[in-house]
């Protein structure tokens, strides 16, 4: 996973400087999720990995599935990664890329997992509190898990803040085995 | 044990009411890989290096490997139910060791969990495993005695309360029974003992604890032990959580001593860890850091100057002056003492205490070479009386090694050679001496006088120990107030040592051995 990421950095740096500058941020992003995602089909996958497909043709493959939702700039991306046989690596750029793209904008993505499903008023009293603590813009993804049986997880990035039930009643019981 | 019931609920209670409810934030990581006892973790982007890391399962690992795109943590125990894609968290703390007087009489592991089965240690305080040394300001010089009640040491190579002596010496030649040796000695002298067992085998921790308790030593003694089959990040820490726990004792003003046994198998374990965490390896493939491996360690032993001790106990504790002497042990193969970690801890410490394996097996135990020890504080660290009668004895020795070729033609020399080859060859008998029977100043001021006075010369040189024997069994029965006397002020004058040839002779003139 480590390793990866220090493949992909290198070309997510390189397109989010060339989609800042241009001012494509948006479009560049939607793009790249779409080729990641393709890129992360198992059948996709297996199809770039095979050695009797030679940089180029694997290049025109795949924007061939792409089926012309790709410009000019994304196609040379592809042929671009397909010289150094880095295809595979788009899902990994894409995230990066987000991750980039949110440092630029100020915004963070946040994950606030619930017991039961929260009430507008809550949702925006988390992102209010979270934007003041984490200093950038909040943008709140939400997800059930029963399992919390109470109270709610939030995710932001590497930071995890535990406040679920299920968290407390993990913490006593090591607080109790002593 | 008689359960009581409102004790439980009490206990309990009192752990429910001190548990804190709060939510933590913490930042948390992915396992991504897991081999050897090294965890590669994604994420953890707040880790500090050192930082104390946990896992699900409830153990704990040190991260030392800071990258770019990965943490590389050392597990700090049983790593089998560690998987992949198992979550880490960062507690915020750096590694650190339970301390305090509480420990003492126990035997608990590089973490400062207990592993002698009784019961939980409850101290009050942590203290960091890495911290820097004393400065120069905050240090006072050596110059009280840390006796080890070995006739050829406390003469010879005399060790003072914060110093470093380093014990070094091939397998098997009494190396750990010098270290017991001095911790039963300071039995009744306020100074706390810390053996640090490295890499050994557990049967010979409990043999060492057994000899410690039977002595009466294991109540001033904490014994922290990382055996051959505890993984090598453990080995690697136990040095440092001992002298985490002896800083304590010297930053409060008390004097204390611990035992490093051995730094050899801690260097090979932090080898292990260094070349699975892929750092590049250098000479003998430890890696390029192990001399301050050790020195950062042994730079912590030292005497710290009352200002200092005032300042770490919040003006608690005035006047007084805090040490924590050690004492490193280094084994060495086939005496080969230019060896990489030898030479590197040899110009660490101040001073070695050399044992050889010829002389052990030629029956000289504890088998000293007096040449190649050596002790660079020296006389500042003796009681008077030791300082004037020591010098005689180390004088003969080294005369006697220059002639000790001759002495296959004893027969053909001079009176004069003749006379020194007998002298050395009585010193050399003298020097010998029992396991667990240390003696006080007093009693080896005595054995030096007889010596200085040629009191042995005319003594077969094989009765030269049960003269010895004979001697101090009257010299403890009949003159208890005079020694007790020597041993409180240490001084020597003409006096004493006509009060000494006296008692000597009467006793030489009237006793069998």
């Amino acid at each position: 996973m480590s390793e990866l990421t220090t493949a992909a950095r290198p070309y997510a740096r390189a397109v989010f400087e060339m989609a800042k500058e241009a001012g494509e941020l948006d479009s560049w992003s939607e793009s790249l999720g779409f080729m990641g995602a393709i890129a992360a089909n198992e059948e996709v996958a297996k199809l770039l990995d095979t050695p009797k497909m030679a940089k180029q043709a694997g290049a025109d493959a795949f924007i061939q599935l792409a089926d012309g939702k790709l410009d000019e700039k994304a196609k040379n991306l592809v042929k671009t990664l397909a010289e150094n046989n880095r295809i595979a690596l788009l899902p990994e750029i894409s995230a990066l890329f987000e991750v980039l793209k949110d440092e630029a904008e100020g915004s963070v993505e946040a994950i606030v997992t619930t017991a039961k499903k929260l009430t507008k008023a809550e949702e925006k009293s988390i992102a209010a509190a979270l934007k003041k603590r984490l200093g950038r813009e909040v943008k709140l993804k939400v997800s059930i898990d029963k399992a919390l049986l109470g109270g709610a997880i939030i995710q932001a990035g590497d930071l995890v803040i535990d406040g679920s039930i299920q968290g407390r009643l993990n913490k006593m019981t090591m607080a109790m085995a002593g | 044990m008689q359960l009581n019931p409102t004790e439980i609920s009490d206990l309990i209670k009192k752990r429910i009411d001190s548990f804190e409810m709060d939510a933590e934030a913490r930042t948390e990581g992915t396992i991504v890989s897991i081999m050897d006892g090294i965890v590669r973790i994604h994420g953890l982007s707040d880790v500090m290096s050192g930082e104390m890391i946990e896992f699900s399962n409830g153990t704990f690992g040190l991260a030392l490997n800071l990258e770019r795109d990965s943490v590389g943590a050392v597990v700090l125990g049983d790593y089998k139910n560690i998987t992949e894609g198992d979550t880490a968290k960062c507690t915020g703390r750096i590694l650190d060791v339970p301390v305090g007087p509480e420990l003492l009489g126990r035997v608990v592991d590089s973490l400062g969990a207990p592993i002698d089965g009784k019961g939980p240690v409850e101290t009050s305080q942590m203290g960091p495993i890495e911290r820097q040394a004393p400065g120069v300001i905050d240090r006072q010089s050596v110059d009280e005695p840390m006796e080890t009640g070995i006739k050829a040491l406390d003469s010879m190579v005399p060790v003072g309360r914060g110093q470093r002596e380093l014990i070094i010496g091939d397998r098997q030649t009494g190396k750990t029974a010098v270290a017991i040796d001095a911790i039963i000695n300071q039995k009744g002298k306020d100074v706390k003992c810390i053996y640090v067992a490295v890499g050994q085998k557990a049967s010979s921790v409990a043999a060492v604890v057994r000899k410690l308790e039977e002595f009466g030593a294991m109540e001033y003694t904490i014994v922290v032990a990382a055996n051959a089959s505890d993984p090598a990040s453990m080995q690697y820490l136990a040095p440092y959580a001992g002298c985490a726990m002896g800083e304590y004792f010297r930053d409060r003003g008390e004097n204390a001593l611990i035992i490093y046994d051995d730094l050899t198998k801690q260097a090979w374990a932090y080898r292990q860890v260094s070349l699975l965490l892929r750092r590049p390896p250098g000479r003998e493939a430890y890696p390029g850091d192990v001399f301050f491996l050790h020195s950062r360690l042994l730079e912590r032993s030292s005497r710290v100057n009352a200002d200092y001790v005032e300042r770490m106990t919040n003006g608690e504790v005035k006047g007084k002056t805090g040490s924590l002497t050690a004492y490193p042990i280094i084994e060495t193969q086939e005496g080969d003492v230019s060896a990489f970690v030898a030479t590197n801890v040899i110009s660490i410490t101040d001073g070695q205490i050399f044992l050889d394996t010829d002389l052990f097996n030629s029956g000289n135990r504890p088998a000293i070479d007096a040449g190649l020890s050596v002790s660079r504080v020296g006389g500042s660290a003796q009681t008077t009386i030791i300082k004037k009668l020591g010098g005689g004895v180390r004088l003969d020795l080294a005369q006697y090694r220059e002639l000790a070729a001759f002495s296959q033609f004893a027969s053909d020399l001079d009176e004069g050679t003749r006379k020194q080859l007998e002298r050395g060859e009585r010193v050399t008998a003298l020097m010998n001496q029992p396991q667990y029977s240390p003696l006080s100043t007093a009693e080896l001021g005595f054995t030096l006088f007889a010596a200085n006075e040629g009191f042995l010369d005319d003594i077969d040189v094989s009765k030269i120990s049960a003269f010895e024997a004979a001697m101090l069994a009257h010299l403890r029965s009949d003159h208890e107030d005079f020694l007790n006397e020597i041993n409180e002020s240490g001084d020597y004058n003409d006096e004493i040592a006509d009060k000494m040839r006296g008692i000597l002779e009467s006793f030489k003139s009237t006793s069998t051995w």
